[in-house]
């Protein structure tokens, strides 16, 4: 469980934080979500105790992450793919971490093999791709087998089977009761596997709901095709309804199917089509973040 | 702590720079011996003098223990290994005291390594030259402790510069520059301006006293170990201040 409470954070000029309260219950896999820059790496790094707030402050498990006893027991995080030594090998990574946790050099091999990075674990960082520093920086989060994981884009990089392989995992850790906080600048690549999201933007809180509450919020239009689609619209115009004309006798509509079928029948229009049509997950992100997602 | 310096000690033996610090100290101190052996004459080499100035030669030891100080702490903030590290170990004094003391352990094996050298290069060479060993002679082996204890002195300098300064390639240049430039410089202006005693209290003179060789202006060995602990103080608690205040980011 991770309470974040009326925090603040400047760096020089940059505001990168702003007065943002938000908080992710146990059991549930929770997005963190927003623009590149809009503050949430400083946020996790804060919540983790690496970045020290200018006002107000985090919990995990209840208490500042820093006054934990044997935190990689009980919070598991990994913020950059890159933070290993490239002149390093990937089981020897694990091996100073699970030295300064108490851990047995076993726990290294289990979670080698839970991440499939048994092969590469003797070679050199260095030569890692991308996607496999992601599997070791996973490998490093649940090293000591937490409650909490914390995860920074864990998605980047990856390719498509690697993302599926990642939500299942994520899933079937989440399925454990584990408190999952899952950052990404791309809805679309968390969507599938999050309960639950917290949306910032420029370091405020925009949304903070369910998933199935963000998508019932998106503003659906509705489609219409017709063969007077002139005339119709005109009426739904006198209705007071927003209409865009998408070419070929088809209208996007700001009113609900009910509505225009009545107007079309009490006018007797013939209708071709009438269909709700759902905004994107990524037109509701855009939406919500005032469009200046980067991605 | 105990597995704080485990792992510690596992990051040092984990990458290649590990090979290349020992490679660097049994070439060196083997060349440094050679070279004086060969070039004294006859009679020298059979005094307990020489030999003292052969188990000296270890002093290769002290400039890869301040390298590697400086290099251990920097390292993680070069890499970002700084992250998984304090998340493993939310006290960063804690952190910070476990590099002092793996820099303690590997400097003394350092120094160690450096006198095997000494001793695998000069007692052959003595005992075929006739000359007479002192291997018993209680000079030497205080020279070699002392050798040890320098070691270990410059490799804790170099974990205070290291929490000091953090960033790698600033604190090694800064403080070879230091070593070889800066002191130098500042000994000229305290004569111009007449405080000539004082020079012998900067860092590296002090630590130029504690490896027991004594000479010039430096301060005696006792109080040149003390003066040394004093500045490794000092900037430890500077460091340490720096690093716990310091973003992560």
């Amino acid at each position: 469980m991770i309470e974040v409470a009326n925090l603040s954070k400047r760096f020089g000029k940059t505001q990168a934080v702003r007065d943002l309260s938000f908080s992710v219950e146990p059991g549930t896999v929770t997005g963190f979500l927003g623009p590149n820059g809009a503050g949430k790496s400083t946020t996790l790094r804060s919540v983790l105790g690496l970045v020290h707030p200018d006002a107000g402050g985090a919990t995990v498990l209840g208490v500042p992450y820093r006054e934990l006893d044997r935190p990689v027991h009980r919070v598991g995080a990994v913020l950059e793919a890159s933070e290993v030594h490239p002149g390093r090998s990937g089981r020897n990574h694990l091996r100073v971490l699970a030295a300064a946790a108490g851990l047995p050099r076993s726990r290294v091999e289990e979670v080698l093999a839970l991440v499939e990075l048994s092969a590469a674990a003797k070679r050199r960082v260095k030569g890692y791709s991308l996607g496999m520093r992601q599997r070791l920086g996973l490998a490093t989060a649940l090293l000591g087998d937490p409650e909490v994981l914390v995860l920074d884009e864990p998605a980047n990089g990856l390719d498509p089977a690697g993302v599926r392989w990642l939500r299942d995992l994520l899933r079937s850790l989440a399925a454990e009761d584990r408190t999952i906080l899952v950052s990404s600048h791309v809805l679309a690549e968390v969507a599938q596997t999050v309960d639950r999201v917290v949306i910032i933007h420029r370091g405020t809180l925009v949304q903070q709901a369910s998933i199935a509450e963000v998508l019932a919020g998106a503003q659906g239009a509705t489609r219409v095709r017709s063969p007077e689609a002139s005339r119709l619209r005109g009426l739904l115009t006198a209705a007071g309804a927003t209409v865009t004309d998408v070419g070929k006798g088809t209208l996007a509509v700001d009113r609900a199917p009910e509505k225009i079928g009545e107007i079309a029948a009490a006018n007797g229009i013939v209708l071709h089509e009438l269909t709700i049509e759902r905004a994107t997950l990524e037109e509701v992100f855009l939406e919500l973040t005032g469009g200046e997602t980067t991605q | 702590m105990s597995a704080l310096v485990r792992s510690e000690l596992l990051k040092i033996r984990t990458i290649r720079s590990w090979w290349a610090y020992l490679i660097v100290i049994v070439v060196f101190t083997g060349l440094a011996v050679a070279a004086q052996i060969g070039s004294a004459d006859g009679i020298d080499r059979g005094t307990v003098d020489f030999q003292s100035d052969l188990v000296e030669t270890a002093g290769i030891a002290l400039l890869l223990a301040i390298i590697l100080g400086i290099t251990i702490v920097t390292t993680e903030f070069r890499f970002g290994t700084v992250t998984p590290t304090f998340l493993a170990t939310p006290s960063r004094q804690l952190v910070i005291g476990a590099k002092a003391i793996a820099g303690v352990v590997v400097a003394a094996g350092f120094a160690l390594l450096s006198l095997v050298v000494v001793a695998a290069v000069a007692l052959p060479w003595l005992t075929i030259v006739d000359a007479e060993t002192h291997l018993a002679d209680s000079e030497i082996w205080t020279r070699a402790a002392q050798q040890i204890l320098s070691s270990v002195l410059w490799a804790l300098m170099g974990v205070a510069i290291g929490a000091v300064v953090q960033s790698q390639v600033a604190a090694l240049v800064g403080t070879l520059v230091w070593i070889f430039l800066g002191e130098t410089l500042l000994i000229g202006i305290f004569g111009l301006v007449d405080v000539d005693g004082a020079a012998a209290y900067l860092p590296f003179q002090a630590l130029d006293a504690a490896d027991g060789s004594g000479g010039g202006d430096l301060l005696s060995y006792g109080p040149g170990v003390a003066v040394s602990l004093v500045w490794v103080a000092l900037l430890g608690i500077v460091g340490a201040a720096r690093t716990h205040r310091r973003d992560v980011t």
